[in-house]
């Protein structure tokens, strides 16, 4: 099952401005080990042709792993009150 | 200038520590204000999960019985997983099937939202859809705090927003988190039909089963891989180290884990024909004692995963017990104060001493030591595969006569359990 | 100027999971909101107020979750809510809920009520033109523009293609369109003071209602069926060259409907 699949099953009210940002420049010079490819359960980040890093808030599970694994540049924060994933389970 | 309203205590995060404060709070008649940053109360929150009871009785009583709890556990399963074969131990006891029962598997989206609804008989205002952006300060003390645009003064903020904790970072409490001190879990939710869940299980109505699993599945990394039935779907996910994902070499994301997890012969079938309905993640704290954060301060306090109050002993997994009893005790904590009319340090401190009196200090005080044990990587590739294989070699009949059992048993333990063994083994038994 | 404004509480839309196997919505355990349409409507009532003086009332119709659900609508500046709960208005159909409204309506003094042109959950959009009927009031659809002239209301009406203007005399019934306004985002303290407006609630004993005259008793519409469309994939490969692979399928979005020749 692709993380596409999985993150469809969720409800997510998805908000204009990003709630995460990172700065490509200081990303591309500081970082080589780039480990918010591999810690973000949900692939919110991928690697872009120019070694950039994409990202795609909309599908943020909004965990915190990748603010806790990065040391460089990632600014994170909790999307605003009201959108975000809203899980029907838990 | 932001418009400014007062209350006597605000509470950030509708989760469980925050919930069970309100609770308490406003049954004492003290003007709540819980502040919740999802459409309601459990829709940013996410379980393995089960909840232990019996700790939380003296806490709450009479509050469970119409609780929405989904089963009751009476079968315990460890699965320890080798490459191609594993070893199951299942513990069925009739102890667990007395009432009033030991334990029970949970969802927060239909949990939480119930707690809410009992802080908000007792008189606790809660309101959802809002993010608190930042604390107030005045001369050192948080005085409350800022949400969209406006500002809410109180006599005391509760911190209770979650493992990942801004509260914690902005009121300076905290220690800079260290992947070693989190693991993040990936979780799906599997509908079943209840008599599937039972027949599958084996189970009686109503009663459910928890299973924990670790080895190869998690690829060598620190963490494990669990299932709990819940009552016509099952939860099922896997934890990883967030230390351990990034030192994974080459890299290996966490949903193709769980995927290949869903794919072992020893889950497939219990899940079979089963349509996954959510998907879920959250980071759990793995640090223990050590990595906490002072739970105190001027005007403030920390409950639940924003205390790190979690507790992974391998055996054992848990966090919601603590989380409604720290919360309860901080609201013994402000009552105290409010009596006094004092917020200091040294008057909240008292929380801190509440928490080491309760079983939550003094759970993590007694496991101190199991963070550091098991960062120990033999636990997840060396011993479940050992102990599987040589199980397996132990059962098999070949062409060639079966040595003496003593002799394989022999070879085996040399095999896999060298020197470190040794020190693994006593270490265990200082837990 | 006493403005009644109606709203419905309808379950949140986006939340809503589809059972795969019966395409039935689960609807158990949503949380409640008012309807996008009838926040315009609020929204422009309290605009009206804001610049004429006058009150605000906020009228609903609906389960006991209302209590928490008309929050949005005190935080959002209504200045009191009304709320109509009776278990025995449950599964109420478009004329009943009208005729319930209209008694709740009757029982006040109003200058104007403004409604949604349609309801975010069902869309018949029948309940204003029926409540203005019942109220004996002249009704103005569609607007997406008020403004106040000497003798009434001139009203601007999104008739797609035209617009239409009209004015009319007060009181007067006015469903409105989402262009009407854009609702206000309560900041908290405006949540936390609409815990201390008044609302009040009335059953339909308060109403003079029998149980007859309500509910799916007094209702001729019956729900037969509430399902998904079914979503059944074609899987259709297309293999060749690039030009054949994209002549083949704009062939099957054109006989899809997808895309026209």
């Amino acid at each position: 099952m692709s993380i596409d699949a999985k993150l469809a099953l969720d409800a997510f009210k998805i908000d204009e401005e990003s709630h995460i940002q990172i700065d490509q420049t200081r990303c591309k010079e500081r970082c080589q080990t780039r480990y918010c490819l591999y810690v973000c359960p949900a692939q919110v980040y991928t690697l872009g042709q120019e070694g950039e890093i994409l990202i795609r808030y909309e599908g943020c599970l909004e965990c915190g792993a990748c603010t806790i694994a990065c040391d460089t540049t990632l600014a994170w924060n909790y999307p605003r009150g009201g959108f975000g994933v809203q899980y029907r389970f838990g | 200038m932001a418009e400014a309203e007062k209350v006597e205590v605000v509470i950030v995060g509708a989760g469980l520590a925050g919930l069970a404060c309100a609770y308490h709070l406003a049954a004492a008649g003290l003007e709540v204000l819980v502040i919740e940053r999802g459409d309601f109360p459990g829709s940013k929150n996410v379980t393995g999960g089960r909840l232990y009871l019996h700790p939380l009785r003296s806490f709450f009583p009479h509050l469970w019985e119409e609780a929405p709890l989904e089963r009751h556990v009476t079968k315990e399963r460890l699965t320890a997983m080798g490459k191609g074969s594993s070893v199951t131990v299942e513990l069925s006891s009739e102890r667990f099937k007395e009432k009033p029962y030991h334990s029970h598997t949970i969802l927060r989206a239909k949990f939480d939202p119930w707690l809410a609804e009992r802080a908000a008989q007792k008189g606790a205002i809660i309101v959802p859809k809002s993010r608190v952006d930042d604390l107030l300060w005045q001369e050192g003390r948080v005085i409350g705090i800022v949400a969209s645009e406006a500002e809410i003064h109180a006599d005391v903020v509760v911190a209770a927003d979650g493992a990942f904790s801004f509260m914690v970072e902005k009121a300076g409490l905290g220690k800079r988190r260290k992947p070693q001190d989190y693991a993040v879990g990936a979780k799906e939710v599997i509908e079943l039909t209840s008599g599937a869940i039972e027949e599958r299980f084996g189970l009686s109505h109503g009663e459910g089963a928890a299973q924990l699993f670790f080895g190869s599945l998690t690829e060598g990394m620190f963490g494990g891989g669990f299932l709990y039935t819940n009552i016509d779907t099952i939860s099922l996910g896997v934890v990883v180290g967030i230390n351990a994902l990034m030192e994974k070499e080459p890299g290996f994301e966490l949903h193709r884990l769980l995927d290949s997890f869903k794919e072992r012969p020893e889950v497939k079938p219990l899940i079979e024909g089963g349509h996954p309905v959510e998907y879920s993640a959250h980071i759990v704290p793995e640090g223990g004692l050590e990595s906490m954060p002072q739970v105190y301060g001027h005007g403030i306090l920390v409950v639940g995963d924003a205390a790190g109050l979690a507790l992974n002993t391998g055996l054992i997994v848990r966090g919601m017990d603590f989380a409604l009893a720290s919360g309860a005790l901080a609201a013994q904590t402000i009552m105290e104060a409010k009596k006094r009319n004092d917020f200091s340090p040294a008057s909240l401190s008292r929380y801190e001493e509440l928490l080491k009196e309760s079983f939550v200090l003094k759970g993590l005080e007694t496991f101190r030591e199991v963070p550091r044990f098991l960062q120990n990587p033999r636990l997840f590739n060396l011993y479940p595969q050992a102990l599987s294989e040589s199980l397996e070699r132990l059962m098999w009949i070949g062409e060639e006569p079966k040595e003496k059992i003593s002799t394989t048993l022999w070879r085996e333990a040399r095999r896999a359990f060298r020197f470190s063994a040794v020190r693994d083994l006593l270490r265990v038994w200082r837990i | 100027m006493q403005i009644v404004v109606c709203l419905k509480q309808i379950p949140d839309l986006q939340q809503i999971r589809i059972k795969r196997d019966t395409r039935e919505p689960v609807l158990e355990g949503l949380p409640f909101l008012l309807g996008d349409m009838d926040k315009n409507a609020l929204e422009e009532a309290v605009r009206i107020v804001e610049q004429r003086g006058g009150k605000v009332t906020a009228l609903a119709l609906g389960s006991p979750k209302l209590r928490d659900t008309i929050k949005e609508a005190l935080a959002m500046g209504a200045d009191e809510a009304l709320l109509l709960i009776d278990p025995a208005f449950a599964d109420s159909d478009t004329m009943t809920t009208a005729k319930i409204l209209a008694k709740a309506i009757e029982k006040r003094e109003y200058d104007l009520i403004l409604c949604g042109e349609g309801s975010t959950d069902n869309y018949s959009g029948q309940v204003p033109s029926r409540l203005a009927e019942i109220l004996g009031l002249p009704q103005v659809t569609y607007v997406r523009q008020l403004e106040f002239t000497e003798g009434g209301l001139r009203a601007t009406r999104d008739m797609e293609e035209a617009l239409e203007i009209v004015e009319v005399s007060l009181p007067a019934l006015v469903s409105v369109t989402s262009e009407i306004s854009e609702p206000r985002l309560p900041s908290l303290i405006q949540i936390l003071k609409a815990a201390k407006k008044p609302l009040q609630e009335w059953t339909s004993e308060d109403l003079a209602l029998s149980a007859h005259e309500v509910g799916k008793e007094a209702s001729s519409l019956e729900v037969i069926s509430n399902l998904a469309p079914e979503q059944e994939r074609k899987n259709i490969t297309l293999e060749g060259e690039v030009d054949e692979v994209v002549e083949q399928l704009t062939d099957a979005f054109t006989r899809e409907g997808v895309i026209a020749r």
